[in-house]
């Protein structure tokens, strides 16, 4: 397999990398108010399939932000303890929104180098046409 | 008849032979095999992941990278061919 051939793999990873990221930040986003939740944390690790170098990214397992969780005051909720407080969840609007934005940008910076690689080969081959 | 044009004759039946296609020897042409194999297999995993995205059994980035792989490969096969035929065109309308 050429490099670019390699790069266009190289690149489609990185972008499948990327959505799978959109997709937890979405999955925190949506579930901001679940009490009890916590937010989803994407680490990214590389492929290593025999080849020197691999430079495959593929998302690994999801873990768990640790922190502690909101403490809301509701006495009315149904979880509500005594101190008419219940859990809320530790996604932070803010962070959430930081890390799509920066998922979309890692996208695009992917996407770029997947229609460079593609176009780099095909004027390769224009080349040989005249 | 010329006794010539007779010898003529018995001569392009003796070197004939030589023009036959015969087997070469193990390994040689095995490139363009390959090469055809490898376009051919391309060809047919692109076609499987595209019915497999219409299904929705596969990534649309897969869908999208294989899609690019098998369009280079084409242009690949195309552009190799046309060559090859050019050069075909030239030995043929060589004066003789």
């Amino acid at each position: 397999m050429s490099d670019l051939m390699k790069a266009l793999t190289f690149a489609g990873s990185g972008m499948e990398a990327q959505a799978s990221r959109l997709r937890h930040t979405t999955e925190n986003i949506a579930n901001a108010d679940t009490p009890g939740y916590r937010r989803k944390i994407t680490s990214f690790e590389s492929v290593l399939n025999g080849m020197p170098g691999a430079g495959e990214v593929r998302t690994g397992r999801v873990s768990l932000d640790q922190t502690d969780l909101e403490r809301i005051y509701d006495p009315s909720h149904p979880l509500s303890d005594d101190t008419g407080h219940h859990d809320g969840s530790n996604v932070d609007l803010v962070i959430e929104i930081a890390d799509a934005r920066e998922a979309q940008r890692s996208y695009e910076a992917n996407l770029r180098l997947f229609d460079q690689a593609r176009q780099m080969t095909s004027s390769l081959l224009d080349l040989l046409r005249r | 008849m010329d006794i010539r044009s007779a010898l003529a004759v018995q001569n392009y039946a003796t070197a004939r032979p030589a023009t036959a296609p015969k087997e070469g020897p193990a390994g040689q042409g095995t490139g363009l095999t390959d090469f055809a194999q490898k376009f051919a297999d391309t060809l047919s995993e692109g076609e499987t992941t595209a019915k497999a995205a219409m299904t929705g059994d596969a990534d649309p980035h897969a869908l999208v990278h294989a899609l690019a792989e098998t369009e280079l490969a084409v242009e690949t096969a195309v552009t190799v061919r046309d060559k090859v035929v050019e050069a075909y065109q030239e030995i043929l309308r060589m004066p003789v």
